[in-house]
């Protein structure tokens, strides 16, 4: 039922992207100064807030973890934090590829880039720990600890970096800005891919979720073979 | 005994240990002095270039050697299951995370103490002027690097990479306050006092001190006991 | 569509879509090993005397 219940998802999510996709190339009307290439920016800023919204969860799930000592939640904070990682790539790859063209450089020691590769690397350091520790219940409890820890430090990173210097294109959410100062046609769109990615990022989770299930499974499966043996 | 004599018996038997034996010390002080040599063939010693580069040349040295001293904070009690006699005895975790954060903040001080001297001797530059407000700048940053260094030093302290995970871990926390501290340094040695432009810097590194601070108190004792 | 800066698009895109996809094909094989794990320790459980 699960399963189905995924890949049913799976489907949809797919469906969605192909829909938002033929509206993004071919219904949307060009952006003045930057010609195609602002489309890019479909694919950089909803996987972002994707991937916030995938660390906001993971840091939950550690809380709730730490509180209940429930396995799901540390199998959700796992899933849900490599996933993020996954999106997060592509928010950075997607801004390098745009900067390149509009700016002309890769890369720029701007605060807003400089936050989100920092958050990158907490996050790889977090799979990192995870990694190291072998003893389950301590791993848990470990990397719980340290989910709650990176969440603040990246809210605080990002908040340091505002105050400092930046050449990244500010806000241009009508609810951040307050004004109308983006097509509605390509603030929609903003919102369909956003819906798009979170959908597929709960797929993507549900099916992490399996694997580390199943993960689990072989470790106690080798725990009985060891005692046999 | 009240919670403060508690986290001073951590502490003092830290201090105590370390100053007795000075391995980690001896390690730690000798890569600072080894890394601010380096330096000078980064950038051109007799230049104006490094005035302006003086605060982040000085906290990568602090960063860098602070880490070994950072490691030895838990790794000491593991001979002996030291650290399950330490969790055992009847003081709160965070007494024992406090009283540890404080040694590793004094030893850290220490090299601080004895880098800035020799930074300034070796390239030349008046660095005194600013003196009471740089040692309280570099009192912020340090605790920042203790706490969570700390803190981080008990999450990683049974793994067989620690040494490689704890910096690994903690760099990418730091950067706020690094990276205030490292503005603001340069500004002091350099002479000049925190203006209203810098003084955000200052600020970054109060609220980084005050938020980790409270969030390994509260949280430590999970990591420690279970 | 406007041609200007078209090639750049198709970069971004492409790019995007081909980390989904290598994510995905992660997921896959660490699903496939894992399941032959268990079959193989399952297989190595049920051969193996019973104490």
């Amino acid at each position: 039922m699960r399963d189905k219940l995924i890949y049913g998802a799976g489907i949809f999510a797919a469906l969605y992207f192909v829909r938002n996709l033929y509206v993004i190339l071919l219904q949307l009307p060009d952006e003045a100064m930057q010609g195609a290439v602002y489309r890019i920016f479909f694919f950089h800023l909803p996987p972002y807030f994707t991937a916030v919204a995938c660390f906001l969860g993971a840091a939950i799930a550690s809380g709730l973890y730490l509180k209940t000592k429930n396995w799901k939640y540390d199998v959700f904070a796992v899933s849900a934090t490599e996933v993020g990682l996954a999106l997060a790539a592509i928010n950075l790859v997607t801004g390098m590829i745009w900067g390149r063209q509009q700016w002309g450089i890769w890369w720029t020691w701007d605060a807003r880039l400089t936050s989100a590769l920092i958050t990158w690397l907490i996050y790889l350091g977090y799979l990192m720990l995870r990694e190291g520790i072998k003893d389950p219940s301590e791993r848990a409890k470990n990397s719980a600890v340290l989910s709650i820890f990176a969440f603040f430090a990246v809210y605080f990173t990002y908040k340091a970096n505002e105050w400092y210097r930046t050449q990244h294109p500010g806000p241009v959410l009508t609810i951040r800005t307050g004004k109308n100062t983006i097509d509605p046609a390509m603030q929609a769109m903003l919102f369909h891919n956003l819906g798009a990615f979170l959908l597929l990022a709960v797929v993507l989770v549900a099916v992490r979720m399996n694997l580390e299930d199943s993960q689990r499974a072989v470790e106690s499966l080798r725990r009985r073979a060891h005692a046999i043996a | 005994m009240t919670y403060f004599n508690q986290v001073f018996a951590i502490a003092g038997k830290d201090l105590r240990s370390e100053l007795r034996t000075k391995e980690a010390l001896n390690a730690s002080l000798s890569f600072a002095v080894v890394i601010l040599l380096l330096f000078s063939f980064v950038v051109d010693p007799d230049s104006e270039m490094l005035e302006q580069m003086s605060g982040g040349l000085l906290w990568m040295v602090f960063a860098f050697s602070g880490v070994l001293i950072l490691n030895r904070g838990f790794a000491r009690e593991l001979p002996n299951d030291c650290l399950d006699a330490l969790i055992a005895s009847p003081i709160p975790g965070s007494a024992l995370f406090f009283g540890k954060a404080i040694a590793n903040f004094a030893l850290i001080a220490i090299i601080e103490a004895i880098c800035f001297p020799v930074f300034g001797i070796l390239y030349n530059l008046t660095w005194t002027a600013q003196l009471p407000v740089l040692v309280a700048v570099s009192a912020l940053a340090t605790w920042a690097m203790a706490t969570l260094g700390t803190m981080f030093g008990a999450l990683t302290v049974n793994m067989q990479l620690r040494e490689l995970m704890l910096p690994m871990l903690i760099y990418p926390m730091l950067i706020p306050a690094l990276m205030s501290a490292m503005q603001l340094t340069t500004l002091l040695v350099a002479g000049q006092a925190i203006d209203s432009e810098h003084i955000v810097w200052l600020r970054v590194l109060i609220a980084f001190d005050i938020i980790f601070t409270s969030l390994a108190a509260v949280l430590v004792e999970t990591v420690l006991v279970g | 569509m406007d041609q200007r800066n078209f090639e750049y698009m198709f970069y971004g895109l492409a790019a995007a879509w081909t980390i989904l996809c290598l994510y995905a094909l992660l997921l896959t094989s660490r699903g496939r090993k894992i399941q032959s794990e268990i079959d193989h320790l399952k297989r190595m459980l049920d051969s193996s005397p019973k104490k």
